[in-house]
C-alpha cells in the first residue's frame, strides 16, 4: 500500500483514483460494454463522479484527523479481534437500527425534528440510491413481453414482474415517494427555521439554509416532471427536465463540501459502543480523585493518545492527566490551583495550564516558601 | 471582540444567578451550560463559577473524532454542530478543565459558547450581565488589566512580593477572546 501511494500526489488521489476506476468498471459491466449509455444522462453521469470524487477525497481528510485516526485504529483492532465479536456486532446492528434506521436521539430532540430528519433523511438517501443505480446502468428494466418486466442488475437478469403489479408500481414510483418524503420534511425544515427564533442563533445561511433551498428545488423540479408526463401529456416536459439535471448536477457537486456532508461520517457513531461505553450510561472506570466512576479505560487512553499526538502537554505535578479525573474533579482542580488551596484529591501542575490565548495567564498567588509562614508564625508569638 | 471575560471566583456568592440565566438563553433547551460548584464542601460553603475559557488551541475540539467542535473567527469554541456530534463523549474527557456536558438523551455534547451571539456585539453573556457579586464580568481590556494591577498591589499589601516574572499568577482568572 505504501509503495503504491507514493505513485501518486496524495492519499486522497489514490483513494480518488480507485473509486473513479471501480465506478468505471460497475458502468462498463451495467451498460453491457457500454452499449446501453443513455446520453440523456450525461450531466448526471459526470456529476455523480464528482461527487464519487468529493467524497472521497472528503473522508480521506476527514480520516487523517489524529483524533478520527485514533478512533478508527481502535475500531479496526476491536473489529479483528474474536473475543469481541458478539460485542462488534452487538455494536453496529444497535446503531444500525436506532441511530441510522430510525433515528431515535433525533426523535429525543423534539417529535417534529425527528419527523422532519427522517423524511429528509431517507428521501434523500432512497433517492441518491435510484440515481446512482440508473445513471450508472447499475440497474435498469427490460420488457420481456408485454405483460412482463425485468429488473436488470449488473447486466444480469433477475426478478420480473407484472407491470401493473404492487411491487413494480412501488419501485416504478421510487423516486415519486422518495420526493414525496422529502417535500413533506423539506417544507417542515423550512416552516421550522422559519418560525423557530433560537435557531437564528447559529443558523448560517449558506450552511443551513441553502441545502434545504437546494434540495427543494431539486424535489419539486422532479416532482414536476411527473405531473407534466402523467397529468400534462408531456407539457414542458423537456424543459422541466433540463432544470432538473441542472439542479441535480449543483446538489450533486455540493453534497460532499456542505452540511450534507454528515451523512457518510455517521455510520462512525458504531464505534461508541463497539470501543468505549458498552451500555448507555454505564461508566466503569474510576475516577482518581473520587473514586466514583466516570469513563471507561480503553476511551481515556485514546484520549490521553490523541492529545498526545497533538503535543498537548497536560501533565500534572502527580503525573497524572487531567482525563484521568472526573469533569467534577477537574473543575474543583482549576479552581484550588488558582485559590493556592492545596486540593484533598491531587495536585496540579507548577504553573496553571496554559490555554495559550496569549493573554491568558490565570492564578493565584501561589504557596510562599516555608521561611515566609515561619516569619508569620513568630509574629504571632 | 473588544471585551473579555473576569471571573474572580472569592466574590460568588452562590445565587446561581449566571445559572439561571444560561437555561433562559435561547436554544439552550432550559439546560444551563455554566457550573457553579462548592470549591470544598467540609471546609467552608464558598462556591465558584465555571466556564469554558475559550482555549486558543481547545483539547475539546482535538479530541472529537467528528470535527464538530467549531472555532469562530473571534476565536470563540462553539457547541458540537448537532448533525455532526456522534456522541462520544472524548471531548468531555479532553478538556483539562472539565467543561463540555453531555445529553446522553439526544446524543450530543453541549458547552458554554460565550453566548456567541451577545458578545460578538460587544454585548455582556448572560451570566456576566446577572451576576450581582461581580464574581463575572465582561469588560474592556484596559479595565481587566487595570483591575490586575490592583490586584497585584493588594497582594503586595499582604506582604506577597511578586517577581517581575511571576506576578501575573497572583492576580484571578481571566480568559476569553479578545482582539483588537
Ligand atoms: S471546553 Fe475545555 S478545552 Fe474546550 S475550549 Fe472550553 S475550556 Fe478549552
Ligand atoms: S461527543 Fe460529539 S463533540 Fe464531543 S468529541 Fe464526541 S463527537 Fe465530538
Amino acid at each position: 500500500m505504501k509503495e503504491l501511494e507514493r505513485s501518486f500526489y496524495s492519499k486522497a488521489s489514490m483513494y480518488s483514483f480507485i473509486v473513479v476506476v471501480i465506478l468505471f468498471f460497475s458502468i462498463w459491466v451495467g451498460t453491457g460494454q457500454f452499449t446501453k449509455v443513455g446520453w440523456m444522462k450525461f450531466g448526471y453521469m459526470v456529476s455523480s463522479f464528482i461527487f464519487f470524487i468529493g467524497i472521497t477525497v472528503r473522508l480521506t481528510a476527514w480520516l487523517m484527523r489524529p483524533a478520527t485516526h485514533e478512533v478508527m485504529k481502535r475500531t479496526i483492532q476491536n473489529m479483528k479481534t474474536t473475543k469481541r465479536q458478539k460485542r462488534n456486532v452487538k455494536a453496529i446492528v444497535k446503531t444500525l437500527v436506532d441511530n441510522i434506521i430510525l433515528q431515535k436521539f433525533i426523535f429525543k430532540r423534539g417529535i417534529y425534528r425527528g419527523i422532519q430528519h427522517w423524511l429528509i433523511a431517507w428521501g434523500c438517501i432512497g433517492s441518491l440510491a435510484i440515481t446512482f443505480g440508473l445513471v450508472f446502468g447499475w440497474m435498469h428494466f427490460r420488457l420481456v413481453d408485454a405483460t412482463t418486466y425485468q429488473l436488470v442488475v449488473f447486466n444480469i437478469p433477475t426478478i420480473t414482474m407484472h407491470p401493473d403489479g404492487i411491487f413494480a408500481q412501488l419501485v416504478f414510483n421510487g423516486l415519486n415517494i422518495a420526493a414525496a418524503m422529502l417535500l413533506v420534511g423539506l417544507i417542515m425544515a423550512i416552516a421550522r427555521r422559519i418560525k423557530n427564533h433560537d435557531l437564528k442563533v447559529t443558523e448560517r445561511a449558506e450552511f443551513d439554509l441553502f441545502p434545504l433551498y437546494l434540495l427543494l428545488a431539486v424535489t419539486v423540479s422532479g416532482l414536476l416532471l411527473t405531473v407534466s408526463f402523467k397529468l400534462l401529456d408531456g407539457w414542458m416536459h423537456s424543459t422541466i427536465a433540463l432544470v432538473h439535471q441542472i439542479t441535480v448536477v449543483i446538489f450533486l457537486v455540493y453534497f460532499p463540501f456542505g452540511k450534507l456532508f454528515h451523512l457518510p461520517i455517521r455510520p462512525m457513531a458504531a464505534a461508541v459502543p463497539m470501543n468505549y461505553q458498552e451500555t448507555v450510561q454505564v461508566d466503569t472506570k474510576e475516577c482518581i480523585g473520587c473514586h466514583k466512576p466516570y469513563s471507561n479505560d480503553d476511551q481515556i487512553a485514546d484520549v490521553q493518545q490523541m492529545l498526545g499526538n497533538q503535543a498537548f502537554d497536560l501533565k500534572m505535578k502527580d503525573g497524572n492527566h487531567p482525563s484521568d479525573y472526573c469533569p467534577a474533579c477537574r473543575r474543583m482542580l482549576r479552581v484550588m490551583n488558582h485559590l493556592n488551596i492545596k486540593s484533598p484529591v491531587g495536585e496540579v501542575a507548577e504553573e496553571p495550564v496554559q490555554t495559550n490565548n496569549g493573554i491568558h495567564i490565570p492564578g493565584f498567588g501561589r504557596r510562599r516558601a516555608e521561611s515566609f509562614y515561619a516569619q508569620s508564625v513568630k509574629e504571632e508569638k | 471582540m473588544k471585551k473579555i471575560m473576569y471571573l474572580e471566583f472569592e466574590r460568588c456568592i452562590g445565587c446561581r444567578s449566571c445559572q439561571a440565566a444560561c437555561r433562559e438563553c435561547g436554544g439552550h433547551d432550559a439546560k444551563e451550560r455554566n457550573y457553579v460548584e462548592y470549591v470544598d464542601f467540609l471546609e467552608s460553603r464558598q462556591t465558584f463559577p465555571m466556564m469554558c475559557m475559550q482555549c486558543k488551541d481547545p483539547a475539546c475540539a482535538r479530541v472529537c473524532p467528528a470535527n464538530a467542535i467549531q472555532i469562530t473567527d473571534d476565536g470563540v469554541v462553539l457547541s458540537a454542530m448537532e448533525e455532526k456530534c456522534i456522541g462520544c463523549r472524548n471531548c468531555t474527557f479532553g478538556c483539562p478543565f472539565g467543561i463540555p456536558k453531555f445529553d446522553f438523551e439526544e446524543n450530543k455534547m453541549y458547552k458554554c459558547d460565550m453566548c456567541y451571539d451577545r458578545t460578538k456585539h460587544d454585548i455582556a453573556p448572560m451570566c456576566a450581565s446577572v451576576c450581582p457579586s461581580d464574581a463575572i464580568r465582561f469588560i474592556d481590556h484596559d479595565e481587566m488589566m487595570e483591575l490586575r494591577r490592583k490586584r497585584t498591589q493588594l497582594n503586595l499589601i499582604e506582604g506577597k512580593k511578586p517577581s517581575e516574572n511571576n506576578k501575573w499568577q497572583y492576580v484571578p482568572e481571566f480568559f476569553g477572546v479578545y482582539s483588537d
